[in-house]
């Protein structure tokens, strides 16, 4: 799929996707390489965005894979449809004159494709999702290694099956666990962090319709500040933002202040632990002082 | 200009970019980046598909092929920003770098004159004569003044020269290592230039000196803990669950989940293979020197404990102190140190090593067997090292194995004989930054 970097970025723009010009770089690198792309951050930051968008972009399919321990080649590559196999043998048995094959149940009729095998041999090159690859077991990471350096794959009674198109491969990562060497050297990589206060505004505007200027500049300063505290076992996410954005506009408010803070937290903040803690030393009053600075030019509001 | 000239020209630019991204990543790898083939070829694709008079672009693109962890990118960017500068400024360096080479050649040939001896000069290196000339006046001219008086001596010939070349040698190299000393101190006790300038973020966190870290980066310092000790815990936990296939057949449960298929055999089930519990034992010195260390090996294995069916903790300066059942309530940390510092008869008389492990052993012998991991943290300074290598050498037959961390900086370890006997022993880890303690309990326990 050939894509210029400049083409890349208005295209993102287009279909919502606020990021900086680095990131739209390392995607454009990976699309121009063919080589996969690990993007790792917190949860919530665009990482699974990503996949989707970039499908949406070069008008294909997007195949996810939603990693999980435990997770191997049958639910990911491919497995033997056992069921059809047996049917077919029993019905064989009432039909004398006809022989079956032991190549003939293992052809390709009797196979169903999950989504590393499907992305493989897509007609058209596909976007292969592999959602939060820090789940599953080293041991399957170790099994990706084929896919992902030589976009190809092994089923022992069918030989080796290799890309008729090769895929756009997105990787994502939490960072639970560290990936293996050998999965990083393979992909491109790409940290996503949480935004900027300007650029959080420029995503509140882009995905939550309706919403105005000064509110969408209050619920960025207001999201910023939980996130720099160092006692909260759980950041707000960029998903958390827009929700509460959407609570907000559907409430019909255009402004924060720090009762309304409060009473819809729980869309900001989710554990009793963190809710405590901004109750206990922040509170509605620490909203308002932050809110008041914002308005004396402590931040930059470009509302009106 | 004629074309073969200017495709002359272009491959000699290309090749020399080539070159210089080689070098660059080769500082990396020096800096501890692992970086293989395929990301160098990765790399010097991506030059023909972005701009590389654009500096970011050219950053980012290095960055997305080098790079494949969060945590090396402040050190990609340190690198990068001190490898690749802007003309103007590789001009100004370069004549800096001129000048300086103008000094030290005066210098070093005024070091050269002032050392002499019978009219001839010492023979000394470049480095020694650089160190001559980085000496203060008042102990050059003690030198000089040392140099002249041995010469006048009686008796004193050409043959002496060996002799007094040695005594120079040694008295500049006792002045560098002072020197060094001083220095480590003044950068460690006062914070290192990044902690100084403002709020420490996690990266800068992890690599600096734990005894360097300032009371207001201490929230932020347990955290990062708690965030490590969380990926180690996930890490140890996966361990411990095992894959689909680890144990033997289990017929009887085979044979269950088979039924549907008409009694054909598809799935085959194993029956698990049981991994025990890690039991982990961990002896904290809490001298003055060592006290702060142990707080933030205490706290990243505090985050353990779900997952290590046995952390007992024990403090030793003089003697020991079981702070196992305080930890358990989640306790301030520096408080129980605190207390068990004032509680102490003897602190501040020394560490006694041996004298903990004989303790440990004979009044808590069911913590120290087979099962046990041993982790002690301690610089190694203590009084009567023989008896304490005994003693260790007794403990070390009794558990599973011993790992030391050590957060005395790796350039002195050599110059410490206690440091050297222990280290011969058992398996001894720098521990000075959180980036080293993860680094060493990550991929030894």
């Amino acid at each position: 799929m050939t894509m210029v970097l400049s083409r890349l970025r208005k295209k993102l723009e287009k279909v919502g996707y606020i990021c900086d010009e680095s990131t739209v770089l390392t995607v454009f690198l990976a699309l121009d390489l063919q080589k996969p792309l690990l993007i790792e951050g917190a949860p919530g930051v665009g990482k699974t965005e990503m996949g989707k968008v970039l499908a949406q972009i070069l008008e294909t399919e997007l195949i996810r894979l939603q990693c999980y321990e435990g997770l191997d080649e049958t639910k990911a590559l491919y497995e033997w449809n056992y069921q059809r196999q047996l049917l077919r043998i029993q019905m064989n048995r009432n039909l004398e004159d006809e022989q079956i094959r032991e190549e003939d149940l293992f052809s390709s009729d009797y196979l169903l494709e999950r989504p590393l095998l499907k992305a493989i041999q897509a007609k058209k090159p596909a976007v292969l999702l592999i959602d939060e690859v820090d789940k599953c077991d080293p041991e399957f990471e170790a099994f990706l290694f084929e896919v992902l350096s030589d976009f190809q794959v092994s089923i022992p009674e069918l030989g080796t099956v290799t890309a008729n198109n090769i895929p756009v491969v997105v990787l994502t990562s939490n960072n639970e666990r560290e990936l293996s060497d050998g999965l990083k050297r393979r992909c491109l990589y790409l940290y996503l962090d949480f935004p900027e206060v300007e650029k959080e505004v420029e995503i509140i505007k882009a995905k939550v319709p309706g919403v105005g200027d000064r509110l969408a500049w209050e619920t960025a300063r207001v999201v910023a500040s939980l996130r720099r505290q160092q006692n909260l076992r759980k950041k707000p996410s960029i998903a958390e933002t827009l929700d509460w954005a959407r609570a907000l506009v559907a409430l019909n408010r255009n402004r924060l202040d720090g009762k309304l803070v409060a009473d819809t937290l729980n869309l900001v903040l989710k554990t009793h632990a963190d809710q405590q803690y901004f109750n206990k030393e922040i509170g509605s009053d620490g909203v308002e002082k932050m809110l008041k600075n914002t308005e004396n030019g402590g931040d930059v509001c470009r509302c009106q | 200009m004629s074309v073969s000239i200017k495709n002359d020209l272009y491959k000699s630019h290309e090749s020399r970019l080539e070159e210089n991204i080689a070098t660059f990543a080769d500082l990396l790898r020096q800096e501890g980046l692992p970086l293989g083939t395929t990301e160098m070829i990765d790399a010097l694709k991506t030059l023909d598909r972005i701009d590389i008079a654009n500096r970011s672009e050219f950053k980012a693109a290095l960055q997305a092929t080098l790079v494949k962890s969060y945590r090396d990118q402040a050190l990609f960017s340190r690198v990068f920003d001190q490898f690749f500068i802007p003309p103007e400024e590789y001009q100004k360096r370069s004549e800096q770098k001129a000048s300086y080479r103008q000094q030290l050649e005066s210098q070093i040939n005024q070091a050269d004159n002032e050392l002499m001896f019978k009219g001839e000069s010492l023979q000394l290196s470049l480095n020694e004569l650089q160190q001559y000339s980085s000496l203060s006046q008042q102990q050059r001219d003690r030198l000089q003044d040392f140099m002249l008086k041995t010469e006048k001596g009686k008796n004193v010939e050409s043959g002496f020269r060996p002799l007094l070349e040695t005594v120079v040698k040694s008295h500049l190299r006792y002045c560098r290592t002072q020197e060094k000393y001083k220095q480590d101190s003044h950068n460690y006790g006062e914070g290192s230039e990044v902690g100084a300038d403002s709020g420490s973020d996690d990266q800068n966190l992890r690599e600096m000196d734990i005894e360097a870290i300032k009371a207001a980066d201490m929230p932020a310092a347990e955290q990062l803990l708690q965030k490590l000790s969380r990926k180690l815990a996930v890490k140890i936990l996966r361990r411990r669950r095992t894959g689909p296939r680890s144990g033997p057949l289990d017929l009887r449960r085979s044979m269950r989940d088979n039924m549907r298929f008409g009694g054909i055999i598809f799935n085959l089930k194993h029956k698990p293979k049981r991994r025990s519990k890690q039991q982990i034992l961990l002896l904290c010195d809490v001298s003055a020197s060592m006290k702060q260390y142990s707080t933030f090996v205490l706290h990243f294995l505090l985050g353990l404990q779900e997952v290590v069916r046995n952390l007992s903790c024990f403090s030793f300066s003089d003697n020991i102190e079981n702070l196992t059942p305080e930890l358990k309530g989640r306790a301030d940390l520096q408080h129980i140190l605190d207390r068990v510092i004032r509680q102490s008869k003897n602190w501040g008389g020394g560490t006694d090593l041996g004298r903990a492990l004989f303790e440990m052993v004979r009044k808590y012998p069911d913590l120290v067997n087979a099962k046990t991991t041993v982790i002690v943290v301690s610089d190694t300074k203590t009084v009567s090292i023989d008896y304490a290598l005994d003693e260790l050498k007794k403990l070390k037959e009794r558990v599973k194995r011993v790992i030391w961390l050590n957060p005395l900086p790796v350039v002195y370890w050599p110059d410490y004989r206690s440091v050297n006997k222990i280290g011969e022993l058992v398996e001894m880890w720098p521990c000075s930054t959180i980036a080293q303690l993860e680094e060493v309990l990550t991929g030894r326990l």
